[in-house]
């Protein structure tokens, strides 16, 4: 009991000192599990403290920043950590999040759609309104395959030129056309040419995501939509995303489609096809 | 061969690549050493215990406890636990490596104190028969007489279980620890080449699971030594 007494004295002196050094920024501490040892609260009252809260790009030195592993968040943070700022990766999107939301993080770097959806689900999050960097999506395909590379390129034209990539893409962002346009396959489409395995990491709302046991979303939907200009019957094969490009390369799938930007890197590997979109990278942080 | 001097060369030296496999192998060294040592004082502590009661009969209520951790922890993935352990447990704590090497002791304790259980109750009752009857408490026979002989009988299984440990510390990239296989995740997320990451984070696993088993077969040497 006494020692239990003694212990509770302790954390309760760290929060308050951390809450009275941290005047004005937000505390992490708050939601912690009451049974914590006292050495763990100090950990983490210390991580808040050095948050002095990221607001601008130029905040970032120093910080601890969450992205997902091999998105382009993650490249481009990585230039940070020569200047003090400790990368964390992880598989998904949302594991990192789940650590901003801890106090774990000072600061998540992930595409703009997915944070609009994070961002909505969760009131203690906001996204900063300066973009960390602006990208164009597209889809990636081997080197040895330049003929497929050339004929969804087509396909893409014909899609932008009909609008029917432009009703995909509001059928899943912005308010007033969500839900409005769901794209389904023209009747009686020829499928002759076989399958085309479309390699994704199904964690990517709205680009990619679980609708029940369906993968959904833009890119599903733009992919289908290219089969049926192409021919193909569409099989969609969910996997880590750091492992598309090694699938489409060693071609266990024929294309990767997952909100991938066009880096350099990436473009001495595989080849990508027109860009379909553009999206930026954002700053999610605590409220 | 220039181009494979070309991709050793982009997945290893450029940009310092190799730092991420020397660190990864730093925290997947510190993460299994000291779970090594948490999960062997859990495991004998809880081995004794379940021994000591289907031998005597006491501690009854210690052995229900020790029964619930095996069934727990043996009966849901590493992983889960791991997870559990990073983002319900330890909610405010950032110190990864602290939570991973609580999370692989524990689940190593369970595995070691089955396999030491087996080795106690695979010593002959007359052992301890004959300890007690020399005078010896219970736990002066448990300490003089069958630990000796048990340990030297569960060695090869307890080695097996490092090294299964020292492998499954592989799965720490769920929590973004990076750890030697997620250092060769990050190189391949950078150089887009299965390859050359993949195979050298495989030798190095191998090095050190070599370096362990020549280790453990040495001890096992040693210890036989007093059988002539």
């Amino acid at each position: 009991m006494k020692n239990m007494k003694k212990v509770a004295a302790a954390v309760l002196g760290v929060c308050m000192a951390a809450s009275l050094m941290a005047c004005g920024s937000s505390a992490a501490t708050e939601n912690a599990a009451p049974a914590e040892t006292a050495a763990a609260e100090k950990t983490a009252a210390e991580s808040t403290d050095s948050s002095a809260a990221v607001t601008c790009v130029d905040d970032l030195p120093g910080k601890i920043i969450g992205v997902q592993l091999g998105t382009t968040g993650d490249i481009y943070a990585s230039d940070y950590e020569a200047e003090g700022s400790t990368i964390e990766r992880y598989n998904k999107g949302a594991d990192a999040i789940q650590a901003l939301k801890q106090g774990k993080l000072d600061c998540v770097i992930i595409d703009n759609q997915p944070a609009q959806a994070f961002v909505e689900k969760n009131d203690d999050l906001k996204i900063l309104d300066e973009e960390f960097a602006v990208e164009d999506y597209a889809i990636c395909i081997s080197k040895d395959n330049a003929e497929l590379t050339e004929s969804i390129n087509g396909a893409l034209a014909e899609l932008k030129a009909e609008g029917i990539l432009d009703s995909i893409i509001g059928n899943y962002i912005g308010d007033d056309t969500k839900g409005q346009s769901p794209y389904v396959s023209p009747e009686g489409v020829d499928r002759s040419n076989g399958t085309l395995t479309m390699a994704t990491n199904a964690a990517f709302e709205p680009y990619e995501f679980y609708d029940g046991d369906k993968i959904v979303g833009i890119d599903a939907d733009m992919a289908q939509a290219v089969c049926d200009k192409l021919g193909y019957e569409l099989q969609i094969e969910d996997m880590e995303f750091d492992s598309i490009i090694n699938a489409v390369q060693s071609g266990k799938a024929d294309i990767g489609v997952a909100g991938m930007t066009v880096t350099q890197d990436r473009l001495t590997s595989v080849d990508f096809t027109d860009p379909y979109t553009t999206a930026k990278q954002v700053i999610i942080v605590r409220k | 061969m220039s181009d494979f001097q070309l991709k050793f060369y982009t997945n290893f030296i450029k940009e310092d690549r190799y730092m991420y496999l020397l660190k990864g192998l730093g925290n997947t060294l510190i993460i299994t050493l000291f779970a090594v040592v948490i999960g062997v004082v859990l495991g004998f502590l809880v081995a004794i215990i379940r021994s000591t009661y289907a031998k005597t009969g006491r501690l009854k209520l210690l052995n229900a406890l020790c029964g619930i951790y095996l069934t727990v922890i043996r009966g849901t993935p590493m992983m889960i636990q791991l997870m559990i352990m990073f983002y319900v447990v330890f909610v405010s704590s950032n110190n990864k490596i602290l939570v991973a090497v609580i999370a692989f002791g524990i689940n190593s304790g369970a595995y070691v104190a089955e396999i030491v259980r087996s080795g106690i109750m695979s010593i002959d009752q007359g052992q301890f028969e004959a300890g007690r009857s020399l005078g010896f408490s219970y736990p002066q026979t448990m300490w003089y007489i069958i630990m000796p002989q048990a340990f030297k009988n569960v060695l090869p299984a307890l080695a097996n279980e490092f090294i299964v440990l020292l492998k499954e510390t592989s799965i720490c990239g769920y929590i973004g620890l990076m750890d030697l296989t997620r250092g060769g995740d990050i190189i391949r997320s950078r150089t887009y080449e299965a390859f050359m990451p993949l195979i050298a984070v495989a030798i190095i696993y191998l090095i050190m699971v070599v370096g362990l088993t020549a280790l453990v077969g040495k001890l096992e040497r040693r210890l036989r030594a007093s059988e002539r």
